[in-house]
């Protein structure tokens, strides 16, 4: 291939100009921007002196709030003021139903998209939206303190956000005019973090306990590159679950009773402080006044760490799955990164020591720390350190998936595999004479379609009819360097072409996505029985296929009624329980079918060999 | 920006010799050289086009590496290098020993379940399978160097089974390690 004149690979055309970039930390509670300025990379602080954001979103009829002075309103007005958005990036209207109860928002049924749409005095708002009006707040940060524009930004999501949740991510920083370098993921950017700022070597270990997920990644540092070598964890596991432990030990101590959401409400803040206060001390006051309920009490630290073992138990299960995933053993482990407000409490950290067998690091804010890489790739892509060799090698979260016959899983590329990756795979079609086909492509570690998650359907139309089996359908995946999909297809004997990019309109729930992967490992047993039965399914509708078409076409012709009725019996008990058979039971009845219509296979082959030779000279079908 | 010559076979890729035994060390560093030049990350600011042609080679370098590093799919590659297509993945061995110690090994793998110490009988199952896989790398490796591609291609299937005993393993001890 030609040379192609370009500039050096991130430089710009006028390399001696600086170009600001930003690292953006767009989280469930807090967000947070960092810049390098002058070679030091710090989150930038709000004018009152605050790093972190609170990603709160107040609509009325004539403005937005975002932040801590949206917050304040959330108790006045909880209709009109969205937290927790992050939830709902890249989720479909039938996500809402199952997040209800943390989203007490009125949600506008409309049946013409399937993006969720939240009802405010400012009109109807989406996620995209919401998530937008925050990322412009932190942007105007960044430009206020360098008083220059934005080149671009880089965006951090948690490392096992699907294609959906990506695509949301990246809408909403086109919605705020923002340039996008690259969506990276959280632990990626706390490596980067630690890597770049500390000079750290070897293979780390990323714990990020946040509000309300845990994730576990596994990296490998070496020479400025950055390798994700499997990542997992609880995505419905967090700081918010501590706050509940502690929560229900007031209750109970308090003994109260008549519990409405406002009681709950203070409940919680007092719990929540109470825990923050016992990562400083040993022992701390709680008191609640709520009308003629009222209770104060000790605690102390001893007894909230019994109350929280459990949870940061669970946290440790997780990574002793993901060691095994990445095919490490503990003392292979150089360090171990510290994520996420929850990390300050020292029974996390001393657990977390106990478990890898070395002090975890905590020389970073563990709030800031991933703002902070996120700020170093964002300087790097913006060209400003054209001799800096970092490099960030990422991995597909979960696996990408075809549908095939049958309601089955056909696995395209597997999670864990590095990308960008392009993989393609081969079909064929099932019935005689069909010229379309329809791709569905999902996400997920299960077998059977029904338990992933779909991404997105497509069509191919108008290649030519052959007989069943004849066509060559090739499908390839393309996984970008961010963990974007595009798919085509072709049929490769008539060169017809399909292309589509992937843009769903929903993606998996945090749960779900935790439940899956924890299911595929509990299922796998079960998925191999419905598996078969599931093949067994598809292989008896191919054959009463193949005798229908049979009869159709030479049946009267080559056999008796009675030959007719009797394989036609054999054939309609089969079909008649498809739906309802076991495996073995379905297999046994294609072997009767197939038995039954022996003879009249035998007598068609007869007089198609017959009909070739009718005709012709004898010279002709010699060999 | 110049494209990285993908007529090369994955061996040329990385400058390595076509020879099963290979420096994972140097593999490693020389996909990181690849990488280096040709991810999209060092062309953000670049042509649309430009960034189409560094997705499929990082692309490329990657599916390249994936297939170098594993033994089984090493294996199969060299064969097709050589000209012996690997053969269809639903292909059964004839070969009838072999046949009989996959089924006692899937029997072994199955009776630790119930067993006392479950996981200590899956890592001494573990120590056998990854002797028996090198076992069966070494006899590809003479009988590849003997140019007996034929009977290289079937220690080539056997490693690819002997893989597929160690996933069922593998999945056994996270199970009971959940537990």
């Amino acid at each position: 291939m030609a040379l192609l004149q370009i500039s050096e690979p991130g430089q710009s055309s006028a390399p001696h100009q600086h170009r600001y970039a930003a690292g953006i930390d767009l989280g469930t509670t807090n967000s947070l921007v960092a810049m390098v300025r002058s070679g030091e990379t710090s989150c930038l602080p709000d004018d009152e002196g605050n790093r972190l954001l609170p990603s709160v979103v107040h609509f009325a009829a004539d403005k937005c709030l975002v932040g801590s002075s949206a917050l304040e309103m959330q108790l006045l007005d909880p209709l009109n003021t969205i937290s927790s958005i992050k939830r709902l990036m890249g989720r479909g209207i039938d996500d809402v139903d199952r997040l209800g109860e943390v989203l007490p928002y009125e949600f506008v049924s409309d049946s013409q998209s399937q993006v969720p749409r939240i009802r405010t005095n400012a009109g109807e708002v989406s996620a995209v939206e919401v998530s937008s009006e925050i990322l412009k707040q932190l942007a105007t940060r960044a430009r206020l303190s360098v008083d220059h524009e934005l080149a671009g930004v880089v965006i951090t999501v948690p490392a096992y956000f699907d294609d959906a949740q990506r695509q949301a991510t990246r809408d909403a920083a086109r919605l705020a005019g923002l340039n996008v370098f690259r969506l990276i993921n959280e632990p990626t950017a706390a490596a980067v973090a630690y890597g770049l700022e500390q000079n750290a070597q070897g293979l780390f270990a990323v714990y990020d306990l946040g509000g309300g997920t845990f994730d576990i990644s596994i990296l490998r540092l070496n020479r400025g590159v950055f390798e994700v070598l499997a990542s997992g964890g609880d995505s419905a596991l967090g700081g918010d679950d501590m706050d509940h432990a502690l929560g229900e030990w007031i209750i109970d101590q308090a003994g109260f009773e008549d519990l409405d959401s406002s009681l709950v409400r203070q409940i919680l803040i007092a719990a929540r402080n109470a825990k923050q206060a016992l990562s400083e001390t040993d022992s701390t006051k709680i008191s609640i006044q709520h009308g003629h309920q009222q209770w104060s009490g000790q605690i102390k630290r001893s007894q909230f760490e019994a109350l929280i073992l459990p949870l940061v138990k669970t946290t440790l299960k997780s990574c002793r799955r993901v060691l095994r995933d990445a095919n490490i053993s503990r003392p292979d482990i150089a360090e171990i990164v510290m994520v996420g407000g929850s990390t300050r409490i020292p029974l996390v950290q001393s657990m977390v020591g106990e478990f890898f067998e070395r002090e975890p690091m905590c020389d970073m804010d563990p709030e800031q720390v991933v703002a902070i890489g996120a700020a170093l790739q964002a300087d790097v892509l913006a060209g400003n350190n054209p001799h800096s060799d970092m490099l960030l090698l990422d991995v597909l979260p979960l696996s990408l998936c075809i549908e095939t016959m049958g309601g089955l899983c056909e696995k395209i590329i597997d999670r864990y595999t590095p990308i960008p990756v392009a993989r393609a795979q081969h079909f064929t079609t099932f019935k005689d004479g069909q010229t379309a086909m329809s791709i569905h492509v999902v996400q997920g570690e299960r077998e059977l379609i029904s338990d992933c998650r779909s991404l997105a359907r497509f069509e191919l139309r108008g290649f030519p009819p052959m007989v069943a089996g004849a066509a060559r359908i090739r499908v390839p995946y393309q996984v970008d360097a961010e963990g974007f999909l595009s798919v085509s297809a072709d049929e490769t004997t008539s060169g017809v072409v399909a292309d589509i990019v992937v843009k769903p309109s929903y993606g998996l729930t945090d749960r779900e996505i935790e439940n899956m992967l924890r299911a595929s490992m509990e299922n796998a047993r079960e998925d191999m029985e419905q598996r078969m039965l599931k093949e067994q399914q598809v292989e008896a509708r191919r054959v009463i296929e193949a005798i229908d078409s049979a009869l159709l076409v030479d049946g009267e012709a080559l056999l008796t009624q009675t030959e007719i009725e009797r394989i036609m019996q054999y054939r309609n008990k089969l079909e008649a329980s498809i739906e309802t058979a076991g495996n073995e039971a379905l297999k046994q009845m294609i072997k009767a079918l197939e038995d039954a219509s022996e003879f009249y296979v035998a007598k068609r082959m007869d007089s198609s060999v017959k009909q070739a030779l009718s005709g012709k000279q004898i010279d002709e079908v010699s060999i | 920006m110049k494209s990285l010559d993908f007529s090369q076979n994955y061996f040329e890729l990385f400058g390595l010799n076509p020879d099963f035994n290979l420096d994972a060390e140097r593999l490693q560093a020389r996909q990181q050289q690849l990488l280096a030049t040709c991810h999209p990350d060092r062309f953000v600011n670049a042509s649309d086009r430009e960034k189409r042609l560094s997705v499929q080679m990082a692309s490329w370098v990657n599916q390249a590496n994936e297939t170098l590093r594993d033994p089984v799919k090493r294996a199969a590659y060299l064969l097709q290098v050589s000209g012996v297509e690997a053969g269809d993945q639903s292909e059964t061995t004839s070969d009838t020993a072999f046949l009989m110690e996959q089924i006692e090994l899937r029997e072994e793998i199955e009776a630790c379940r119930g067993g006392d110490d479950a996981l200590n009988c899956c890592d001494q199952i573990s120590l056998k399978l990854d002797h028996r896989a090198s076992q069966l790398a070494q006899e590809f490796v003479s009988n590849f160097a003997a140019r007996n591609l034929e009977a290289a291609r079937l220690s080539g299937r056997k490693m690819q089974f002997i893989q597929r005993i160690q996933q069922q393993l593998s999945d056994l001890q996270f199970e009971l390690e959940d537990n």
